[in-house]
């Protein structure tokens, strides 16, 4: 009995420590894992304001600039534009304007001659 | 010892149940309230646009700037400082800051003695101007050394007088800009403010007043989202408690036919012609017949929809769909059109205009000339009262009234715009003896330009009736069409041969032997009719006159249908020596602008011209 007595004592008892050290370091692990992924959540956060404000900055940059882009581009502006600068810009009158007889739409009548022939001898391409 | 434990216990057990049990909601409630926040997001309003996508009014998004007055608390110096600081940048007085940022003790509606934590210093103030002010207040001389001070309360005073003392309020307002001022503006309208109640509290929304901007509010406002979060000390976002995030839907654009360089041809030449004869006002409608989509609707005196205040109420009435007066000679085209279809008469066959002088019913009814016998082309071309009347005598009465239905006179045309009127056209039982004689000439029944201008349309587009087509699309932000609107015939009136036949008559009108002679234009055939009505006041005919002149060209396959109308022009009032050389001035210059091909003169031929292909239209 003694002898079985002194030699548990003197065992080193590898297995219980290991599993402390273990269950220690896993709540210590989560610990430090949770305030890590709180903080990055914050940080991501912070980020996602940030980067959201840019955006409607942005946009409304964005906005601004067709705003006086269309304002530039009015009749109106145009109008005054062309006098302040005396450009001497006019729509052309109906005398200068040359229009072009569209050609017919139907489709020209086959040919039965010796071109019409070339076509038909052509080869074939499938690709 | 044991028992005063046990009762300390008993009463920490108490104020636990007390608070976590029985009181949980209305604390709970408090505590939510001290950290979480609700963003309204406002939708932005869509623009409306003309059939190229010219803008003709947007919105911007600008701050309502406020201030709390119980932060900066009654340090008179500290709250002189603020007010001389703002003053410049709000445009305000700084007495009147002053006043604004005083704080208020008042019974809020609990009966609770509360002070003022909201004062509006002002409204729409652009995102530039905002960033400003805050620039400002951080570096406001305050009227004490902050470097030097030392105690923390007196410090955090200061720091809390310099951030967020003057704030914004949740919701971004909306400026409303229409870029090309007084363009259009009986069309587009304009917008108000409104104050909407949310479960946040009041906010300020932009809501359509008049025009477009009215009748299509819905779709132009588009739909609100918000934004459920937390902020922490110094108001900002804590992007990790989002609940809700609920993005807007913005509003459609509205792009409607109108085309702003016709408008503007419009507006120009209709401002040149309130010069020559300043009239009471003067308007123009410009249709495409076949479609009935309308061109430019303009009338003078208009007013600027950015500063809708500085113009007088009358200015913005729409007097085009509004207004109703007897059209005089224009109307001429219902009747005989109708004694045409009826076939009672062709344009060749003889009416005795009596010399000038026709006794109907014991009253005389006279022309401006004494015309013996003319053809229906000439009562047309020479706009004869008497052989119009006479025409009309031959319909009847109940196919007169039949056609003037028809033709769309007695109801709204549907244009969608508010403030259409009927006009007015009686019934035939309550005709007394002389309407038939009399409303053949326009007169005895009363209509809008509108109607009129569609009712010659009807004529140009071989006798079908076109709806008045002022919308032609809705697009989303990203200019992505989402409804398509397209012409829609109302009915036919008359038909093409009677349309084609009225046709030759009022290309008669404009030329040597018609009333509107000034009409005329250079490369196209023009066919119209001019009409000038007596005014009446107070139940009589005065010697006042309301002038027009409605034509369309090229008179064969009409492009534009133009109608010009004056409210007492004060040189001259024939339609045909007032109304007609607007008509052909505008014509003109929309016919170069829209690139339609002439029908006549020298440059018919596909190859015509001065054979320089290339030659700008540079004028030296």
């Amino acid at each position: 009995m003694s002898k079985n007595r002194r030699k548990e004592s003197a065992a080193v008892r590898f297995g219980p420590v290991l599993k402390v050290c273990l269950l220690c370091a896993f709540i210590g692990g989560a610990g430090v894992g949770y305030v890590w992924q709180k903080n990055q959540i914050y940080q991501l956060g912070n980020q996602m304001t940030q980067c959201e404000r840019q955006l409607a900055e942005l946009k409304r940059q964005n906005n601004l600039k067709a705003n006086q882009l269309a304002q530039m581009q009015s009749p109106g502006v145009l109008e005054l534009q062309v006098r302040k600068h005396k450009l001497g810009l006019d729509r052309p009158l109906p005398g200068q304007i040359v229009r072009l007889p569209e050609p017919p739409a139907t489709a020209p009548e086959p040919r039965v001659d010796g071109a019409h022939q070339i076509v038909r001898n052509d080869p074939v391409r499938f690709d | 010892m044991s028992v005063l434990l046990v009762a300390a216990l008993c009463g920490l057990g108490y104020r636990l149940v007390d608070l976590q049990v029985w009181r949980h909601k209305e604390l709970g409630e408090a505590a939510r309230n001290n950290t979480e926040r609700t963003f309204i997001r406002e939708p932005r309003r869509g623009d409306i646009r003309d059939v190229r996508g010219t803008q003709l009014a947007t919105s911007i998004f600008v701050k309502t700037v406020i201030a709390d007055p119980t932060i900066i608390g009654t340090n008179i110096t500290v709250r002189l400082a603020v007010a001389r600081t703002l003053a410049p940048l709000l445009e305000k007085s700084a007495a009147d800051l002053f006043k604004d940022l005083t704080p208020v003790p008042k019974f809020n509606a609990y009966g609770v003695l509360k002070t003022n934590a909201y004062a509006l210093l002002k409204s729409r103030v652009t995102f530039e101007k905002w960033e400003e002010i805050k620039t400002a207040m951080r570096h406001a001389d305050l009227g004490v050394d902050e470097t030097t001070l030392t105690n923390k309360l007196l410090k955090a005073y200061y720091r809390g007088v310099h951030t967020a003392a003057i704030s914004t309020a949740r919701a971004d307002d909306q400026l409303r800009i229409y870029p090309n001022a007084a363009l259009a503006a009986h069309v587009l309208g304009y917008v108000g403010v409104e104050e909407k109640e949310s479960p946040i509290g009041a906010y300020r929304s932009t809501t359509g007043r008049d025009g477009i901007e009215l009748v299509l509010n819905q779709p132009l406002t588009g739909v609100q989202g918000w934004l459920t979060t937390e902020t922490d000390k110094r108001k900002n976002e804590l992007a990790w408690a989002r609940e809700q995030n609920v993005p807007s839907m913005p509003g459609r654009n509205v792009c409607l036919t109108l085309d702003a360089g016709v408008q503007l041809i419009v507006e120009s030449e209709l401002a040149e012609a309130w010069k020559e004869h300043t009239p009471i006002s003067v308007s123009c409608i410009v249709v495409r017949p076949k479609t009935g989509e309308v061109l430019a609707m303009a009338t003078l005196p208009n007013f600027n929809p950015n500063n809708v205040g500085a113009t007088p109420v009358d200015a913005r009435r729409n007097r085009m769909i509004a207004d109703t007066a007897e059209p005089g000679s224009t109307f001429k085209i219902v009747v005989i059109s109708g004694g045409l279809n009826e076939k009672l008469v062709t344009l060749r066959d003889p009416i005795d205009c009596e010399h000038g002088k026709f006794i109907f019913h014991g009253k005389p009814l006279k022309d401006h000339e004494a015309y013996g016998i003319l053809s229906v082309e000439d009562v047309v071309a020479k706009s004869s009262n008497i052989g119009s009347a006479k025409v009309g005598i031959r319909l009847g009465e109940q196919r007169l009234y039949d056609y003037i239905r028809n033709f769309g006179f007695g109801a709204r045309t549907g244009l969608p715009l508010p403030g259409e009127v009927n006009g007015i056209l009686h019934p035939v039982k309550k005709w007394d003896g002389l309407a038939i004689s009399r409303i053949p000439m326009g007169h005895a029944m009363t209509c809008t330009p509108m109607q009129m201008v569609m009712a010659m349309c009807a004529v140009a587009n071989n006798g079908v009736l076109m709806r008045p087509m002022l919308i032609d699309r809705l697009e989303d932000d990203r200019g992505q069409v989402v409804t398509k609107y397209s012409p829609q015939p109302a009915h036919r009136v008359v038909s093409e041969e009677t349309a084609k036949t009225l046709v030759v008559a009022l290309k008669k009108v404009v030329s040597k032997d018609g009333t509107a002679e000034l009409a005329q234009m250079k490369n196209y055939t023009v066919a119209g009719k001019t009409g000038t009505a007596t005014k009446v006041e107070h139940g009589q005919y005065v010697n006042k006159y309301f002038s027009s002149f409605i034509g369309f060209f090229p008179a064969d396959d009409p492009e534009l249908c133009i109608s010009v109308v004056f409210d007492e022009p004060k040189h001259g009032y024939y339609g045909g020596k007032t109304a007609a050389p607007v008509f052909k001035r505008i014509a003109e210059r929309s016919a170069a602008y829209l690139k339609i091909k002439p029908d006549r003169g020298p440059d018919v031929s596909p190859l015509a011209g001065d054979q320089k292909p290339f030659t700008t239209a540079k004028k030296d």
